[in-house]
């Protein structure tokens, strides 16, 4: 697959069809990988695919756009925010060569919580799970313990705008229900559930790993950032915590396709995916439409349809 | 200084009588992150010691939100006040080498203005430092690549080193002197004593050996190609300077609310695009180029000029935070290799 990767990356880099490739290449340890800027034929040499490539690329792509046309391996999941940029017209259509890379999930770290990291030498895909290849031999973990949460329940196919497809994602039934992270917070009373936010923000440091990380916060400049005229308090009081999660979470309404970015950046471990989830059940409930699925779709929160809306404007 | 042992299981009892004079601070577990927490209930004390916390000593010092003066409008009137109670003193213990290090370095940034910065310097003096040597390293570590002080550690009070069922207990003060006086307190064997040396030597063996990144970044290049690399992969948030022990820098921000408000300083960094935009308009680090060199340049070649100390002590938070892998250790290195 690897192989495959490189050497489509290398065509369209050789043809200039594209002025450069956006993929993985080996991180500085064995069980990370790092964003890789391919702008050459030679460049893609060192693309890399494996259950190590978690991050969605799609982040870079508004920037990466305007040095001409980008190509960019994504995951199924990452690919329905390439779908949320066209939509949202933060990228043209054909800026953009969505290269479609097949998985079969991608690694949760704490599978590797009883290895000693530094033996660690090589991470791959095996049978229905990964093989952790380490001084003293190798280590098999099964799917449900070597995967990310959201590819438990992953049954996502191939995006709304691929354009080319290095193989098929591996047929499974998922593992988990997708709400299944979701069904004990909803328990949760509005009081309760203020009790847990109120606790989970105290933690927050306001380094924004969570916005930068996320492909669909691109403003030219957050409204936390104002600093001419004051929307929010940059100070990390649970108030003025909240005040920026919730309103984050509100602009991402209808927007989120749950890659998990946030959560994964964000050092101080805030469940972020929650907010999320709950916040697109919403949205897919109300207006019955998801994130991510169709460019051509009009955002949920820049349209309005009076015969559609469940709770019209008092008259 | 002397030494002494303490036995593991002593250890709560011994807490529990400094905290009757002072708070005290250890790390414990909170969810999935380790933090430096006011230990209120030494009946099921659960110190974390072998995770490092997420979050060094910084905030200890220099919170995260910190008021600098409240005031209150009566007509024409205004009444200023500051929070300048003292607060009580405080022990801070499980404080790992490399943090306790980071000290040095800030208190060497905070004394090198006029006014010196006394909201820190207040801190500083009203806390004890009980250090714990490291038994297993994270795979980010390198604090042994940036100086010694896993085996001779400086800026703390006491320095305990993990020798089976008990502490091996070296004072490194007269506060250290004092807290070793303590009942729950033996007199260490020469066996304990190789014990402990040799637990450390078992831990630095691990690690990378050391380098004089001191001098070598006298020559790192302004222009070195790699930073437009880093750039580019860079997300821009603050998760490698907030979590860093040494990095230092705040906003000040103020809170009106109609007659009444304050004026605070809260964690900013040089890896927000407006940390150096000016109210005029221009921004001299206008890039991503610009402040990812900056990251690495303060650390490690303006700081050994200015103060005559690395702002780096390889506690490696900075490279497990990093969502996209920036690896300052390898970056260091990779520069280091360019010149």
């Amino acid at each position: 697959m690897e192989n495959e990767l490189r050497q489509k990356a290398k065509e369209l880099l050789e043809s200039g069809q594209v002025k450069q490739v956006i993929g993985y290449e080996d991180g500085s340890t064995a069980f990370k990988s790092t964003p890789c800027f391919a702008s050459s034929p030679e460049d893609a040499d060192r693309l890399v695919w494996n259950p190590t490539c978690v991050n969605n690329l799609a982040v870079y792509l508004p920037s990466a756009v305007k040095q001409g046309k980008v190509a960019v391996a994504v995951k199924p999941c990452d690919g329905r925010s390439v779908v949320e940029l066209i939509k949202e017209h933060q990228i043209n259509r054909d800026d953009v060569v969505t290269m479609v890379v097949p998985c079969p999930g991608v690694l949760n770290p704490d599978a590797l919580a009883d290895i000693d990291p530094k033996t660690i030498k090589n991470i791959e895909w095996k049978g229905d799970g990964i093989s952790v290849t380490t001084d003293s031999g190798e280590i098999s973990i099964p799917r449900e313990k070597a995967f990310l949460d959201k590819c438990l329940s992953c049954t996502l196919t191939d995006p709304a705008v691929t354009n080319i497809k290095l193989g098929d994602s591996p047929e499974r039934s998922p593992l988990k229900d997708k709400d299944a992270a979701i069904a004990e917070y909803e328990k949760m009373s509005v009081d309760e559930r203020r009790v847990f936010w109120a606790k989970e923000f105290t933690k927050c440091i306001r380094c924004y790993a969570c916005r930068q990380a996320c492909p669909a916060c691109y403003c030219k400049e957050c409204f936390v950032d104002k600093n001419g005229q004051v929307w929010a308090l940059k100070s990390t009081d649970p108030e003025a915590n909240w005040f920026f999660h919730m309103t984050r979470a509100m602009h991402l309404a209808g927007r989120c396709i749950g890659c998990g970015e946030c959560e994964r950046s964000c050092p101080m471990g805030i469940p972020l995916t929650l907010i999320g989830r709950t916040l697109e059940k919403d949205v897919e409930e109300m207006f019955g439409s998801g994130a991510g699925q169709d460019p051509d779709a009009l955002p949920i929160l820049g349209s309005f349809d009076l015969t559609k809306d469940p709770d019209p404007c008092p008259e | 200084m002397e030494a002494k042992v303490i036995a593991k299981s002593d250890i709560g009892a011994w807490m529990k009588g400094l905290a009757d004079k002072c708070d005290v601070i250890a790390p414990v577990k909170d969810g999935d992150v380790s933090a430096f927490k006011k230990i209120e209930d030494f009946g099921t004390l659960s110190i974390d010691l072998p995770t490092p916390t997420v979050k060094g000593l910084r905030e200890q010092f220099t919170p995260e939100t910190e008021t600098l003066f409240e005031y209150k409008l009566t007509g024409q009137q205004a009444e200023l006040t500051s929070d300048t109670a003292a607060q009580k003193d405080r022990l801070i213990f499980g404080v790992r080498a490399c943090d306790a290090a980071a000290l040095k370095y800030t208190d060497a940034v905070n004394a090198n203005c006029e006014p010196k910065d006394a909201l820190y310097f207040a801190k500083r003096k009203q806390t004890t430092l009980v250090g714990v040597c490291c038994t297993t390293p994270a795979w980010s570590c390198f604090c042994t690549e940036i100086g010694d002080f896993l085996a001779n550690p400086i800026m703390m009070d006491l320095y305990l080193t993990d020798i089976g069922d008990k502490y091996y207990a070296e004072a490194l003060t007269p506060k250290g002197e004092t807290l070793i006086g303590a009942s729950q307190f033996q007199a260490a064997t020469d066996a304990d004593k190789q014990a402990a040396e040799s637990a450390k030597q078992k831990v630095i063996a691990a690690l990378p050996s050391p380098i004089d990144h001191a001098e070598k970044g006298k020559d790192f290049d302004w222009d070195d190609p790699m930073f437009t690399k880093l750039a580019e992969k860079c997300l821009a948030c603050g998760a490698c300077t907030f979590l860093c022990p040494t990095c230092h820098c705040f906003d000040i921000q103020e809170c009106a609310q109609g007659s009444k408000g304050s004026r605070y300083r809260c964690w900013d960094t040089c890896q927000f695009e407006k940390f150096t935009l000016m109210g005029h308009g221009h921004n001299p680090r206008p890039s991503k180029n610009e402040r990812t060199r900056q990251r690495v340049f303060h650390k490690f070649k303006y700081s050994p000029e200015r103060y005559g100390i690395l702002g780096c002590v390889g506690c490696g938070r900075c490279i497990t935070a990093c969502p996209v892998n920036i690896d300052i250790q390898r970056v260091v290195h990779k520069l280091e290799a360019d010149k």
